[in-house]
């Protein structure tokens, strides 16, 4: 086997496991009972799924340029959906938001 | 599965998911819930516009469509809920 | 492979399409907008493995802009009136 049907093979675990991840996420925002629980099975999928599939991609193509952008894609990502899940479930809490009535 | 039939089912599923949020935004009563089933729809647009080939128009309506039009009316039904709960007598603000 | 790429985006927007489910039906408004953020991300992924599959790079930059709407549409939801004490 060359280097690179290696490397695509691995690619291609990352970016199961990663669709796996957001299936998951899907699945407890669809069953779980109440929006706490929601909002945890969400971040999950939305860091580690995306991540790996941007783990698995960066794999596939291996371009420093490219690999870069996703990187910085992906703390945008984390960045943003921590801040926003602790807003959420924040004002949820409280029942403080003007949307949350 | 060839790349063609591959794309073909994910072109189907786009445009029967596309339809259904059409319509579920346009016949919501209630505004909150349509301008977020709106925001849905133009992030769903845009992967319609990506899956032709178009990332040009793609990015200007999530930018504009989705975002900027969202947080309006986002704001826009806020204050409609407001001033009718006024008028209505009610105190919920 | 550019096929298992697309079969991948394809399985992603079968979930994407089940997620819709919890935006229309909700109970809250704090519901929809958290499965409007999983649409999102779900978004930017399905835009990441289009752009390979269909040799089109610039989608990583769309992909961008949706992470970007994300982080704003949160922001518009949650904002509380400015002069409101605070809880």
């Amino acid at each position: 086997m060359s280097t690179e049907t290696i490397l695509h093979l691995i690619a291609a675990v990352s970016v199961t496991l990663g669709a796996a991840f957001f299936f998951a996420g899907t699945i407890g925002l669809l069953r779980l009972p109440d929006l706490f629980s929601r909002l945890h099975a969400l971040t999950k999928a939305d860091n580690l799924g995306l991540g790996l599939i941007m783990l698995g991609l960066i794999l596939y193509k291996p371009d420093l340029f490219y690999a870069v952008k996703l990187v910085l894609l992906w703390v945008l990502v984390m960045v943003s959906g921590a801040t926003g899940a602790h807003l959420i479930a924040k004002r949820a809490l409280r029942g403080d938001g003007e949307d949350m009535q | 599965m060839s790349q063609l039939t591959l794309l073909i089912v994910f072109d189907g599923v786009l445009l029967v998911t596309l339809l259904a949020l059409g319509f579920a935004a346009v016949l919501s009563p209630e505004p909150r819930r349509a301008v977020m089933l709106f925001i849905a729809f133009g992030l769903w647009l845009s992967l319609v516009w990506a899956r032709l080939k178009a990332p040009d128009v793609a990015l200007a309506e999530a930018a504009i469509g989705a975002g900027l039009g969202g947080a309006l009316m986002l704001a826009a039904a806020r204050r409609a809920a407001r001033s009718s709960a006024r008028t209505d007598g009610g105190d919920e603000t | 492979m550019p096929e298992f790429l697309l079969g991948m985006a394809l399985v992603l927007l079968l979930t994407m399409s089940a997620g819709l489910v919890r935006v229309v039906i909700g109970p809250t408004p704090a519901d929809r907008m958290m499965a409007a953020q999983l649409l999102g991300t779900s978004g930017m992924a399905v835009l990441l493995l289009l752009g390979l599959a269909l040799e089109v790079p610039a989608l990583l930059d769309v992909a961008l802009i949706f992470a970007l709407l994300a982080a704003v549409s949160v922001a518009a939801f949650t904002r509380r009136r400015a002069g409101e004490d605070q809880a």
